[in-house]
């Protein structure tokens, strides 16, 4: 449950100023890393600034959630909030400069479909990436098996995720046994389930725990409709006499509601500036990819020219 | 020779071993003795023709430690019984251990035997009666043993008379009606009748008997019936009585309705009813809904102290 889950040990922090900490320290640590070590004497334009990673992490969160909505078979919805959940958590930690977001986000979805247990075999999976030849597929399919260690490790091994959709879910339930005076909760269910979506692209699963981002959803869609939900937190929730709580419960929707009012997708034109400023340090500096050569001659393993002859067996006889 | 080196090569399956503890398939040996003297190729030792072993255990060296520890156990046979504590037990078995090992990766051989020699002069009298015990024990286990044996075989021959004495019987019947058919006067139908209810009767008889138990004087545990046994009551061992406290766990939230309660307070009417299919795996819709209103609640006031 999520009152002992790790999710509230390790990965709920007090405020946004702590999460914006955390992904300036990550930004900051591969400046430097690129600056003293890969390269010296590059020029400060050259690299991402925080608000240029901004932008393109939204993009591509963006673009991870309409991969799941298109996925087939469909893709259930907690197994997408927790692939979301798992690129914000990653990208906490680490940059985009170091770790290029279009193989993360896939193996973000990868591994969530694993974690929550939505059977899917890895072909298949590449198959729902139309663009691609079914050799790209299989490329894709390699960078993303390589990537899924390091994503686990980079989430510091914590692969539950509690997501708002089955909180929000009881709360109907708990609404419709414990308080008839709203004559119709499930009038309320769209608006919430519109809200939940927006708000898994905020900030709002590192701050808030997902039973009070549901209350929050459903709340909202009931002010919506111009229907007043006081009695229910007072009564049903036990909260009347406890004005505290009650002002600190109010307190957290408020904030909720303005992250989700915050949140604006950036414009095309900034996006393709930031991606190709990525594309070009990823080209030159490519530390992972450098990486990924130096781990294969450490290991021993055989040279890469061997396995590029046998992609080239599997295009032939590829399924998709 | 190389080829005694791996004895399993040869067809002829039999492995022997020798006093210096290589092995050698039975071929080896009579080439060995064939050859002329009897000296090891390998380790050089004067060999004798009937000092050879058939090998027991498939790993050379664990048969070679096996026979090292056999004689070794000899000298060495003092039982926790002689010692007065269970430290100088441990201490004593650890120097048994000691010497198993050095003899059989031939370290510090001299050394180990001397020590061997010492003790055995010192504990003489001890290896002794260790000994003469040792004996008494096993034969007392084989006159248990012989003991069993007897009385089965007892019982089988009773059985088996048994069996015969019924035969018997039966046969006289048979021969008895025929005598009478010959030479009685009355009709046969009578004579038939007659035979009918002896035969019955012989029946119940052989029924009867197998029924009855046979007078015995042991209980099964081996003790005399007429003897008494004065059994001490087991030891009583006083602890702190244990109290048991339900286990409490924080969840953050407004409390939650048990599920056995969900049904009552109409929770139920709101979720997916289960259907057959689901109740005869165990499930039932209370889960689905516990599960949820559970998710709902858990963590909703984080901030809040909650009372115990």
């Amino acid at each position: 449950m999520f009152h002992n889950s790790s999710q509230k040990k390790y990965w709920i922090f007090p405020s946004e100023d702590e999460v914006e900490h955390k992904r300036s320290k990550a930004n900051q640590k591969v400046r430097s890393k690129i600056q003293e070590n890969v390269k010296p004497g590059v020029s400060d334009s050259m690299l991402l600034e925080r608000h240029e990673e901004d932008v393109l992490f939204r993009h591509y969160e963006k673009r991870l959630l309409d991969f799941c909505n298109v996925f087939k078979p469909v893709m259930p919805k907690s197994v997408v909030g927790t692939a979301i959940m798992y690129f914000k958590r990653f990208y906490m930690n680490n940059s985009i400069m170091e770790y290029h977001p279009r193989i993360i986000m896939l193996t973000c979805a990868y591994l969530s479909c694993k974690v929550d247990e939505f059977n899917v075999s890895s072909t298949q999976f590449v198959g729902n990436l139309v663009q691609e030849s079914p050799a790209g597929q299989e490329r894709v399919l390699e960078q993303i098996l390589e990537f899924e260690l390091l994503l686990i490790q980079q989430l510091h091994f914590h692969l539950v995720v509690h997501n708002p959709y089955r909180p929000m879910e009881g709360l109907l339930i708990d609404i419709k046994t414990r308080y008839p005076t709203l004559e119709n909760p499930e009038s309320l269910r769209k608006n919430a389930d519109d809200f939940l979506t927006q708000a898994a692209m905020t900030d709002a699963g590192l701050l808030f725990p997902p039973s009070q981002i549901a209350l929050t959803a459903i709340l909202n869609s009931a002010s919506r409709a111009s229907l007043s939900m006081e009695s229910y937190l007072n009564e049903c929730l036990g909260l009347k006499g406890d004005k505290e709580s009650l002002s600190k419960m109010y307190d957290s929707m408020r904030r909720m509601k303005t992250l989700l009012k915050k949140y604006e997708f950036p414009k095309a034109e900034l996006v393709n500036v930031c991606k190709q400023k990525l594309e070009r340090i990823h080209a030159e500096f490519g530390i992972s990819s450098n990486k990924r050569k130096r781990g294969y001659e450490e290991d021993g393993h055989v040279a890469k020219e061997a396995r590029l002859a046998e992609e080239e067996e599997w295009t032939d006889e590829d399924l998709i | 020779m190389r080829a005694s080196f791996r004895p399993r090569l040869f067809i002829d399956r039999t492995i022997r071993k020798q006093s210096c503890f290589v092995i050698r398939c039975e071929n080896c040996v009579e080439m060995l003795f064939v050859r002329g003297s009897g000296n090891c190729v390998q380790c050089d030792t004067p060999l004798r023709k009937n000092n050879f072993r058939v090998q027991l255990f498939e790993d050379p060296t664990v048969d070679k430690e096996v026979e090292i520890r056999k004689k070794v156990l000899k000298i060495f046979n003092k039982r926790e019984f002689d010692f007065s504590g269970l430290r100088e037990y441990n201490d004593y078995l650890e120097l048994v251990e000691d010497t198993v090992y050095n003899l059989t990766n031939n370290l510090d051989v001299e050394n180990t035997k001397l020590r061997m020699e010492q003790y055995q002069r010192e504990n003489r009298d001890l290896i002794q009666k260790n000994k003469a015990t040792l004996t008494r024990e096993q034969e007392e286990l084989e006159e248990l043993l012989l003991l069993e044996q007897q009385g089965n075989e007892q019982r089988r021959l009773d059985v088996l008379q048994e069996e015969q004495r019924q035969l018997n019987a039966k046969r006289k019947n048979k021969q008895a009606l025929l005598d009478e058919l010959e030479k009685s006067q009355l009709p046969a139908t009578i004579l038939l009748a007659q035979h009918k209810v002896r035969a019955a009767q012989l029946e119940t008889q052989i029924e009867h008997q197998k029924q009855t138990v046979k007078p015995t004087n042991l209980f099964s545990t081996g003790i005399h019936m007429r003897q008494t046994v004065s059994l001490l009551p087991a030891p009583k061992i006083e602890e702190v009585l244990y109290r048991y406290q339900p286990l409490h766990v924080e969840t953050y939230g407004p409390q939650v309705p048990e599920l056995e309660q969900l049904g009552r307070v109409g929770y139920l009417n709101h979720v997916r009813a289960a259907m057959p299919q689901d109740t005869a795996g165990g499930y039932s819709s209370a889960l689905a809904c516990h599960r949820a209103v559970q998710d709902a609640f858990s963590g909703l006031f984080p901030f809040k102290r909650m009372n115990s």
